[in-house]
């Protein structure tokens, strides 16, 4: 599967999805003027990899540095945090890295809130200091 | 004349606390101009980082609100449509203000009102937990939902926020939400 890389614009983020290393990041702001547009085709990438990859015993990092997310790209943090967690369950070692600026409590609390659904998948909060 | 008019809409404008106003058609890049205005006009006032997060974030879903569902819309083709609106960001004592206004149909006011009346009725989990649950798409059965954009701005105005609707010409109503932070 190709690789995955989009540069940052003021308002989406930087997508680098690395299928071979299992490394996956969103970073930077993201209230895009279409937000199926813009996520669309990466999120379905990204299932088809992740579909695969269960019962192979693979590993998957996904990163999330976000500054900013309007509400609509809420409910796409959302459905990955659900599907990187089905990928746990069936046997894929899953590692989430939530990155937010230490003064940011609302993006601290957005990770937390997320975080706190996820049964199988490895959930790690990083405060980076701002 | 032209000065004076202008100069009195000025003045108004001031002595209501209000730093931003745009009236007209909204547009995603108008979104983005404006908000980057606000973010450095709010720094340079010295506001603390998560106040200037919490109006750019409210600003960002009032706008993006307008965009998509003010009734007083004009369409030039597929990929071009225009929305109506009015925005206003100021401050009133100690607290910023995000403030913006559209037509709606007088048909939709209600179900708006109704899921406004749900938002403001609920506390900090209470609205945590809808939030959760509308971005995953399963309020429960009976629940209209609410626009999760309305729930987001509930959560970061941290004052609260008011709405009002007034009845207007053919069967349509002007909404007005202003959220504190």
């Amino acid at each position: 599967m190709d690789n995955i890389s989009i540069e940052a614009t003021d308002r989406s983020p930087k997508v680098d999805f690395d299928f071979e290393k299992g490394a996956f990041l969103l970073e930077g702001e993201s209230y895009p003027e279409n937000v199926s547009e813009f996520y669309g085709p990466v999120i379905e990438a990204l299932s088809g990899y992740l579909e695969g990859l269960k019962d192979s015993g693979g590993t998957v990092e996904f990163n999330f540095k976000l500054i900013y997310f309007n509400s609509s790209s809420a409910k796409v943090m959302m459905g990955l945090f659900d599907s990187l967690d089905e990928t746990a369950e069936a046997g894929v070692g899953v590692t989430i890295n939530w990155f937010f600026e230490d003064d940011d409590d609302n993006m601290e609390e957005l990770g937390e809130e997320f975080g706190e659904d996820l049964e199988y998948a490895k959930f790690n909060m990083k405060p980076v200091s701002a | 004349m032209l000065a004076k008019q202008m100069f009195e809409f000025r003045n108004y404008l001031q002595d209501e606390g209000i730093m931003f106003c745009y009236s007209g058609y909204m547009t995603e890049d108008i979104l983005s101009g404006i908000g980057d205005a606000i973010k450095k006009k709010l720094s340079m006032d010295s506001a603390d980082k998560a106040t200037v997060r919490g109006v750019f974030s409210i600003f960002v879903e009032q706008v993006q609100n307008v965009i998509r569902y003010s009734a007083e819309r004009e369409t030039h083709d597929e990929r071009t449509e225009l929305s109506y609106g009015v925005l206003t960001v100021g401050k009133t004592g100690d607290h910023f203000f995000v403030s913006c206004g559209n037509a709606v149909e007088s048909k939709d006011a209600n179900r708006l009102k109704e899921q406004l009346e749900m938002i403001q009725s609920l506390d900090r989990e209470g609205l945590k937990i809808l939030y959760k649950e509308t971005l995953r798409g399963e309020t429960p059965e009976g629940s209209k939902g609410a626009g999760v954009g309305f729930i987001d701005i509930a959560r970061r105005a941290r004052q609260g926020f008011d709405f009002d609707f007034i009845e207007t010409e053919g069967a349509r109503a002007f909404f007005t939400m202003k959220a504190y932070i």
